[in-house]
């Protein structure tokens, strides 16, 4: 039975006109750009300029002596940078804006920075008589946040354990647990310190010993080698695998409520007074695949301008962009003929909702492998998901993405598994839309579905 | 005359159910046909088989040549009746897109969408949205979309339904002019006085068989009157004393006097002369032929039926209302 291309053509510039323009379409199409844009520009900045300064008084019982003079150099917020910048792998001697109390002195530096005054106490001073320090009026001056109570042993090994003595902390109520943690973290250091100069050993020795900063990595393939950010290639699988979802999500959601629409709105049979069913079908397939195609455009040009707001736009190689586009079509017209199907089997959205159950727990599958799969890319278990459909086009993407790309046979494979699993999909789609179309009454379950297939 | 329509021995079940069963017609162009049968005799589905929206089981069909009306769709023109739009398109994007599924340019089909749109006494509704406009006004702007591109072939199934007298007139002038224009014309309808009013040719269907496909003017010829329509003089007449006369079979009142059935083979003059002898006329006519009862004289005399008369009367929903007499 021959199609007419123009009468498709038509179909699909109508779905896909109805669509762009819906109030509902739009709003989706902003929100996760609009989240983007919230959780990496505007929710650091707002954290950082709304922190409250965070500055108060620590009491220090010692009774060894040796920790309180240490501390007095751990925790002041020069240190406690230096400190978060080696654990994050950075050079903390690299040149950085000037720490602020309450304050980090970069914008990924993490929770503010505390300024803590210290009180040093007689190392004799019984703690129970100063609790009550802790506990003060909501507005009161200085603030009074701790009690660090050094134990007498804690720079003596014990003999029969070989471990040190610890310390005990006091806190009070308007303490919160960014600036406890630093806290500990400054007493744990001060600790560690007067251990080392007790045992005679330079801290700063030690502290320069302990400084391996993380190297950029390079990648060496048969093309070359290239640079390549770690962070990135830890979640480009994850990115391009979100990319697919979305697209075929909301272009597949379009393609079941659109034909369910028609379905209820008796519009159906007139339409198809001028068009076949088949050509119908096809025309809202390509209407809808339009419209995922510019939902993931607008993704993609999101995603490659955040990655430039970060220097690193360029590391994202544009074959990627081709694959994940192609990935896109493969996953759309499986999925999307799916719920074609779904559409115009039952009567309304709500009837909808038992097939697309499943539908859906496929996609989040195939989506929620990326990770994964991103991080073994070869893996045995990667390159048989990347075999089987139809999760197959989310596995084999997070695996170009990652930083070991599979070679070009299995892409090419993948490839043509997804193209027949599409082709097997689309054909029995057709068959039961071409009978479902005008079936009223009650919802089909599966076995009804296969017997209109057959039917048709 | 060549036929715009040919359909040869179709038969459609549905699961246990015989839908249509050994169907055969030939539509000659420029005809119009009525197609009349109870509500579930088949007529929705035949129709649906003719534009190959279903397909037949056995048999074939023919549209002006063609195998398939999905040959010839741009030359049909189809008014279902389980009919819609789009409720957020505007009235003119919805027939401007409708007339150009069926080959009319964009201009083309806005153009001829606005006139039939004023014909039909909607001229300004063509901005609006369809969600915006009453169940009338919309059944209209359906009626044009069937219509937008100037169908060969044009398909109506109870196209009257729900509209008021004035769209109804509106409607039928508007197929009228249709016909003029060398349209053929497909009209299904179970309110058979619509189909005695347009119909050249009436084909009934009952239970998924044909069981009459005659010229009107044959009908008339054929079947014999037997209904006289008396409206009394005196108001206060006693009209049930009419039921003595030799002949009458049955005497049914109504608010403008009595309808009059007569036994077969009654003398229709005489009855007439007897009539009048004996209540005092301000009007008395022969009624013209009524589908109604040729459809159940058929179906009683093939005894196809198992219903009795009064169970098919009840299937022809609207005759008593709107027979129509001469």
């Amino acid at each position: 039975m021959s199609v007419s291309l123009r009468r498709i053509g038509l179909v699909a510039a109508r779905d896909y006109k109805a669509t762009i323009t819906s109030r509902g379409f739009l709003v989706g199409l902003l929100i996760m750009p609009a989240l983007a844009v919230i959780l990496l520009v505007l929710i650091p900045r707002i954290l950082n300029s709304r922190s409250p300064d965070i500055a108060g008084q620590v009491m220090v019982i010692d009774p060894t002596g040796k920790v309180a003079p240490q501390l007095t150099q751990t925790a002041t917020p020069t240190a406690i940078l230096q400190r978060r910048s080696m654990e994050a792998g950075q050079n903390p001697a690299a040149p950085a804006a000037p720490a602020q109390p309450g304050r980090p002195a970069t914008a990924a530096a993490g929770p503010p920075v505390p300024n803590f005054s210290l009180v040093p106490l007689p190392g004799d001073t019984d703690v129970s008589d100063h609790k009550s320090w802790l506990i003060q009026p909501r507005d009161a001056i200085p603030q009074h946040l701790a009690i660090v109570v050094v134990r007498p042993d804690a720079l003596v090994r014990r003999a029969n354990s070989g471990a040190f003595g610890n310390f005990d902390l006091y806190t009070s109520t308007r303490i919160d647990d960014n600036t406890e943690t630093t806290l500990r973290d400054s007493v744990r250091a001060a600790l560690i310190s007067a251990r080392l100069r007790d045992a005679g050993v330079d801290p700063a020795a030690v502290a320069s010993a302990q400084q391996v900063m993380q190297p950029e990595s390079t990648v060496v393939t048969a093309a070359g080698a290239h640079s390549g950010s770690r962070g990135l290639a830890r979640f480009l699988p994850f990115a391009c695998g979100i990319l697919i979802f979305m697209g075929v999500m909301t272009a597949g959601m379009g393609l079941m409520t659109s034909t369910v629409e028609e379905k209820s709105n008796r519009v159906i049979e007139v339409l198809l007074a001028a068009v076949s069913p088949l050509e119908l079908m096809y025309g809202k397939l390509l209407g809808q695949l339009g419209l995922g195609l510019t939902l993931t455009a607008v993704y993609l040009l999101v995603s490659v301008y955040t990655l430039g707001q970060f220097s690193l736009a360029g590391m994202l190689d544009p074959m990627l962009i081709v694959y994940v586009i192609v990935f896109f079509v493969a996953t759309y017209l499986v999925f999307g003929s799916l719920m074609l199907t779904i559409g115009s089997a039952v009567n309304q959205m709500a009837e909808a909702q038992s097939f697309q159950g499943p539908l859906i727990i496929l996609l989040v599958a195939g989506y929620s492998l990326t990770p994964v799969i991103g991080a073994a890319p070869n893996s045995s278990f990667s390159v048989a998901m990347s075999f089987i459909p139809p999760v197959n086009t989310f596995a084999m993407i997070a695996r170009i993405a990652s930083s070991a790309p599979p070679p070009a046979w299995q892409i090419w494979t993948t490839l043509l598994v997804s193209c027949v699993a599409a082709g097997l999909v689309v054909w029995f789609a057709a068959k039961v839309f071409k009978v479902a179309l005008l079936m009223h009454g009650k919802p089909p379950n599966i076995a009804t579905l296969i017997k209109w297939a057959r039917m048709a | 005359m060549t036929a715009a329509l040919e359909i040869q021995g179709i038969r459609k079940v549905f699961g246990d159910k015989v839908a249509i069963e050994s169907l055969d017609l030939a539509i000659p162009t420029g005809a119009t046909y009525g197609l009349i049968g109870p509500s579930g005799a088949g007529k929705t589905t035949a129709i649906r088989m003719i534009m190959s929206i279903l397909f037949p089981d056995r048999g074939s069909i023919s549209v002006f040549g063609k195998g398939s009306a999905l040959e010839a769709k741009d030359r049909i023109g189809y008014l279902p009746e389980e009919r819609g739009s789009y409720r957020k398109m505007t009235v003119g994007a919805f027939l401007t897109y409708m007339g150009c599924l069926k080959g009319k340019t964009r201009a083309q089909a806005f153009g001829r969408a606005d006139r039939l749109l004023g014909r039909l006494g909607l001229p300004d509704v063509i901005a609006k949205k369809c969600e915006d406009l009453s169940k009338g006004m919309l059944q209209r702007v359906q009626f044009v979309a069937s219509i937008v591109n100037e169908p060969d072939l044009l398909i109506l199934d109870e196209p009257f339904g729900g509209l008021d007298p004035v769209s109804v007139r509106l409607l039928k002038e508007v197929i009228a002019e249709e016909q003029h224009r060398g349209a053929t014309i497909i009209f299904s309808t179970h309110v058979m006085a619509h189909a005695e009013e347009l119909c050249q040719q009436i084909v009934m269907i009952h239970q998924g068989r044909k069981v009459l496909d005659e010229p009107m003017s044959g009908l008339r010829r054929q079947y014999d009157t037997r209904h006289i329509l008396l409206e009394p003089l005196d108001a206060a007449a006693n009209l049930l004393s009419l039921q003595t006369i030799p002949g009458i079979e049955n005497v049914k009142l109504n608010d403008q006097g009595c309808e009059i059935r007569l036994a077969p083979g009654t003398d229709p003059g005489g009855a007439v002369r007897a009539i009048a002898a004996l209540v005092a006329p301000a009007r008395i006519e022969l009624a013209r032929i009524r589908l109604e009862d040729v459809f159940i004289r058929l179906v009683g005399a093939s005894g196809a039926a198992a219903e009795s008369q009064d169970a098919l009367r009840t299937h022809l929903q609207g005759l008593s209302n709107t027979g129509a007499t001469s």
